[in-house]
């Protein structure tokens, strides 16, 4: 396997509203990164994008965000109708050809001028789940009651996840949502969809984020403190819900033996858990011990930019190897309703 | 070093509208046809790659996410692609990359369209009034290169001909019409000037299948692999000052990139057919010149001289093409598999003889995504 | 500056073919009875078409399943989506089905969330007007159900049709926001870009540069222009569509533009009487007619609004063809 590392990364904000296009926040993006690594956008040898154009409701809005990273002259690309996390993984896989040696990945999303719950129903099943308008909260709230009933988990649990996501989004200034609530006033809240209280829902949020990565030398010459893909795997489970163990994650476990992940070694995971009771599973899952730091973002519940949300938990992680916090980390995205599929990459930095 | 990629298994369904099955039904068609071409099962598959154009033509969103069970994915790696038209071609590519990079041993792609469960105009106007839809926007580019290279009206009218009767071979192709005529195609009413309804390609639904393995999984294939020799995808901008869409920079630095990645030094000679991505006929002549097969304005020429026919020099859209199947996700998979067959000899009515090296091509978005390989029955062919 | 919202709705009633298990499955349910599928000892409802272990393709052995069933999980929806079965709260729920060995995602309509528990019994209820579709039936708990007589319809269902609406509210971001008051104005506001040309309409950034631009980067074009091409476009009929009659549809490059206005109707020159070269002038509506209201920020949608009443040939002599510009 090529080593392959993260050399540069850039992140917006999360917006409750971006008041501009997606291609214009991607070019800040992208911009950045070169800025920051000293290249010319061209010397990239092949980026790729993750979004969904029925965000926004226009079948090819992907073509408009090209302008974003730049095609002119053109340029060596693909697009994925998925988490930029995918595209990630798509860009891993291509650089292990050996015959390039960087890749850009950029991934935004606008969920701002739709109603998620209204469009994310067509997710599922054309002929037994969309027409029920079977939305992802509420999914979320058939595996959150699972989760008790199961015994594996309290609301409580499901308190405290929010508790101290929302504290720590008060430190990460790309957060939409920071706030610090104690668990017994979350727990007084009202149920939304039961027994998931609003708070333990995403916010709605546009936003976007990009990675540079580069194969061997390459990753030196253009970064001191290269962060190292050790490895990236996805899995996906069924898509009938009733043929799922929704208190487990199965696929996050499959991918995990598959790269032969040591959670105990992990200082950092960042877990695009979108509902909290998400995080508790996949905690579990990837057998997370205490000396694994969840979240320090704040993670989707402060700020949830769909398409970019899993690509960010990437970002976070590199974040803090790069600043020294963490040594080795995992970044986590998932895909569908109740965590139906889950991409997972470790990250790690040079020792 | 990368592995070399072996399309080891072929498969499709018939391409029509209203075909009467459910999603799961239409993908597990071409799947299970590809897996038994290649003597494999689901169980022998470490990934999957599928690949679709806009998901509002069919009004599913991400679609791997409901079709994994059929495709067997569940456990496994899945993907999806989308580039527009080229969505079919990125998507092979993509699988090629999976066998290439060595991660995995054996990868199924998928590409399909189930366009008849909803409308494609529609959903490329998104229900407004007027909209032109894709001929209406091309027209005015063809318009401009009949004016540019002087060709005369009936080049369009000839190609077609051609692929329908080519179309008439292929038991899944959609439009079959064995007995067309230049007439008949000049006196069909015209849709978008000078765009006339017998040049313009049909609405279908269809999914196409390819299983992919390394050298090693070639060796045991029943049936002689195509091997992928270089893949090549430019985009460049859509709408920018300056920006011909007729003769895109992009398709000529894609074709560049791939014939040097291949070896190739002269296209016309070494390469032995080709699948163009053509939905409206004058796209034949403009892509013979836009990938560099010829020179510029001699694209009408070899059309006119019946070198694209199956028996010419350089024969294109053996299969009848897009103008006779055109289920919009499939179709870029489509004229990359297409060349496979050829150069397994497994096309049959529509075989070109001792074809050894084809080359394959989609487009998509206004001109500006381009996706293109070879393939040659000979793992590392050399070209004098 | 005003403020322009910008709203659309994406609505198609999809009709969707069925294959040889969905469509027994709706059939039966249109019918008035639930299928499961026998996959080897087992019975999976709702219906699939393989082994999902195996991915074995089944043949299809329907067998009628619940009425009745068992709650396996569920959640209580306190404030339905405009797309949920019910528009007062109700809950989602994983029902297994007596005889079936999987369970379904579907709707139960009780009195409130303490009627609910895991484990709970359930009952189909069928609703008056059946379509072959999954809402036709939902769930209540066992003690509310009613008894039902329920007739079997004709025929087997094919197809079935799901009506998707999806509305999308935004503003004109602000490079289109100026765009659009231009027009309103009876002006043509392009942007200058890198190489000294102007785009119209407008991105708000430079895509060559890779730049974004500002209110000082506007520049008023003048209303005349060249014919570059044309089509004549005979109309498809499709959901939403208005158009009849065969109409032109001109790309035109503004004096000054560096790129052209494509798919402009031309309603007022004869349909062979268009030629590339020709000299336009646009010829606004009166103010208070002008509108914007298709004007928007994707420039994969480009529009000038419905403030050109007509495009005027000038009268100079035509551009010649080979001092036409290269690109379109």
């Amino acid at each position: 396997m090529e080593d392959i590392a993260i050399v540069a990364f850039a992140q917006t904000p999360c917006y409750r509203k971006y008041d501009d296009s997606e291609p214009s926040m991607i070019m800040g993006l992208v911009n950045q990164i070169v800025e920051e690594v000293e290249i010319d956008r061209h010397q990239i040898d092949f980026t790729i994008a993750g979004s969904c154009d029925y965000l926004t409701g226009r079948a090819f809005a992907f073509i408009a965000n090209v302008d974003g990273y730049g095609a002119w002259p053109p340029v060596y690309e693909s697009h994925v109708e998925m988490d930029g996390a995918w595209a990630l993984f798509e860009a891993f896989v291509r650089l292990q050809m050996g015959d390039i040696g960087s890749a850009l990945i950029v991934s935004s999303g606008k969920s701002s001028p739709g109603t998620p719950r209204e469009i994310f129903p067509l997710q599922t099943d054309p002929y037994l789940g969309a027409p029920l308008g079977l939305d992802p909260v509420s999914a979320a709230g058939l595996q959150a009651r699972a989760l008790l009933d199961s015994g594996k988990a309290t609301e409580r649990d499901f308190a405290e996840v929010v508790s101290r996501s929302r504290r720590d989004g008060l430190s990460n200034p790309n957060a939409q949502v920071g706030k610090d609530v104690p668990v017994e006033d979350l727990l007084k809240e009202p149920y939304y969809a039961s027994p998931l209280r609003k708070h333990d829902l995403p916010p709605i949020s546009d936003g976007a984020s990009a990675v540079l990565i580069a194969r061997g030398q390459r990753a030196r010459e253009l970064c001191e403190k290269p962060v190292w893909i050790r490895g990236i795997d996805h899995r996906i489970e069924s898509h009938h819900l009733g043929l799922r163990d929704l208190t487990d994650s199965p696929s996050s476990r499959i991918a995990a033996r598959s790269l032969g992940l040591d959670a105990g070694s992990l200082d950092v995971a960042e877990l695009c858990a979108r509902y909290s009771p998400e995080e508790i599973v996949l905690r579990q899952a990837l057998e997370l011990g205490d000396g694994t730091r969840i979240n320090p973002s704040g993670g989707p519940l402060c700020g949830h930019p769909v398409m970019a949300s899993g690509l960010t938990r990437v970002v976070e992680v590199a974040r803090r190897i790069r600043g020294g916090e963490a040594g080795r980390g995992l970044g986590h995205a998932t895909s569908g309703p109740a965590l139906q599929q889950n991409l997972l990459c470790i990250l790690e930095g040079d020792a | 070093m990368a592995e070399r990629c072996a399309v080891v298994g072929i498969g499709q369904t018939k391409y029509d509208r209203c075909l009467p099955v459910s999603m799961d039904g239409l993908v597990r068609q071409a799947a299970l046809r590809a897996l038994e071409d290649a003597d494999l099962t689901f169980a022998d598959i470490d990934a999957i790659v599928i690949g679709k154009a806009p998901d509002a033509l069919e009004g599913v969103i991400m679609p791997e996410l409901s079709l994994c069970d059929a495709l067997c994915a569940v456990g496994k790696p899945i993907h999806r692609v989308h580039t527009a038209g080229s969505v079919g071609g990125s998507t092979a590519i993509s699988a090629s990359t999976l066998i290439e990079s060595g991660m995995y041993n054996r990868v199924l792609t998928v590409a399909y369209e189930k366009q008849s469960d909803g409308n494609f105009m529609w959903a490329l106007t998104g229900g407004r009034s007027g909209g032109a839809g894709a001929g209406g926007s091309f027209a005015p580019w063809i318009r401009n290169y009949m004016r540019k290279s002087g060709a005369p009206d009936h080049i369009g009218w000839k190609v077609a001909v051609k692929d329908r009767r080519n179309g008439a071979k292929n038991p899944y192709a959609h439009v079959s019409q064995a007995d067309i005529t230049i007439e008949a195609v000049k006196e069909s009413p015209m849709i978008w000037d000078p765009i006339h309804f017998l040049e313009v390609c049909p609405s279908s639904d269809g999914a196409a299948a390819m299983v992919m393995t390394n050298a090693a999984g070639a060796k045991r294939a029943p049936r002689p692999p195509a091997w992928v020799i270089a893949h090549a995808k430019r985009t460049e901008l859509g709408v920018f000052p300056g920006r011909d869409p007729v003769k895109p920079v992009a398709g000529m630095e894609c074709a560049k990139a791939l014939f040097k990645k291949a070896g190739i030094t002269d296209p016309r000679r070494q390469i032995d057919c080709a699948e163009l991505y053509v939905p409206f006929s004058w796209f034949e002549p403009m892509w013979l010149e836009g990938h560099l097969i010829c020179e510029e304005g001699e694209g009408w020429k070899m059309v006119d001289s019946g070198a694209t026919e199956i028996g010419g020099d350089f024969p294109v859209n053996m299969s009848g093409g897009v103008l006779c199947s055109n289920p919009i996700g499939a179709s870029g998979m489509l004229r990359l598999l297409e060349p496979a067959n050829q150069v397994r000899g497994t096309a049959g009515d529509y075989q070109v003889e001792g074809a050894r090296v084809a080359l394959g091509q989609a487009y998509g978005g206004p001109s500006n995504y381009f996706a293109m390989w070879i393939v040659s029955s000979e793992p590392n062919p050399t070209f004098s | 500056m005003s403020e322009f919202p910008i709203s659309f709705t994406l609505e198609y009633p999809y009709t969707r073919t069925l294959g040889p298990v969905i469509g027994p499955f709706l059939t039966a349910l249109r019918d008035g009875c639930i299928l499961g599928i026998r996959c080897g000892n087992r019975v999976l409802c709702p219906p699939i078409e393989f082994d999902p272990d195996t991915g074995e393709t089944l043949s299809p052995d329907l067998v009628e399943v619940g009425p009745a069933g068992s709650v396996e999980s569920w959640t209580w929806i306190a404030e339905p989506s405009r797309k949920h079965p019910f528009q007062e709260p109700f809950a989602f729920a994983l029902v297994k089905l007596d005889g079936a060995d999987t369970a379904m995602t579907h709707a139960v309509k009780a009195a409130g969330p303490e009627a609910m528990s895991t484990g709970m019994r359930v009952r189909a209820q069928f609703r008056e007007e059946r379509a072959g579709a999954i809402t036709d039936v939902y769930f209540v708990p066992e003690g509310d159900a009613r008894d039902q007589s329920i007739a079997p319809g004709e025929g087997e269902v094919e197809i079935s049709t799901h009506l998707i609406s999806l509305t999308y509210n935004d503003t004109l971001y602000p490079h289109a926001a100026r765009y659009a008051q231009g027009l309103l104005d009876g002006k043509f506001i392009g942007q200058r870009i890198s190489g000294d040309q102007v785009a119209i309409p407008g991105k708000g950034y430079d895509a060559l540069a890779r730049v974004m631009l500002t209110e000082a980067d506007d520049v008023e074009l003048a209303p005349t222009g060249t014919v570059l091409s044309y089509t004549v476009i005979t109309p498809v009929k499709y959901r939403g569509q208005k158009e009849t009659e065969p109409y032109l549809s001109a790309t035109i490059i503004l004096d000054g533009a560096g790129q052209s206005l494509v798919q402009q109707d031309i309603r007022n020159i004869p349909l062979d009487e268009l030629r590339v070269g020709m000299r336009l002038r646009a010829i606004f509506k009166p103010a208070a007619e002008r509108k914007v209201d298709d004007v928007d920020n994707d420039w994969m949608y480009p529009s000038i609004g419905d403030v050109v009443e007509r495009w005027e040939p000038t009268g100079e002599p035509d551009v010649p063809l080979d001092g036409l510009p290269e690109s379109m």
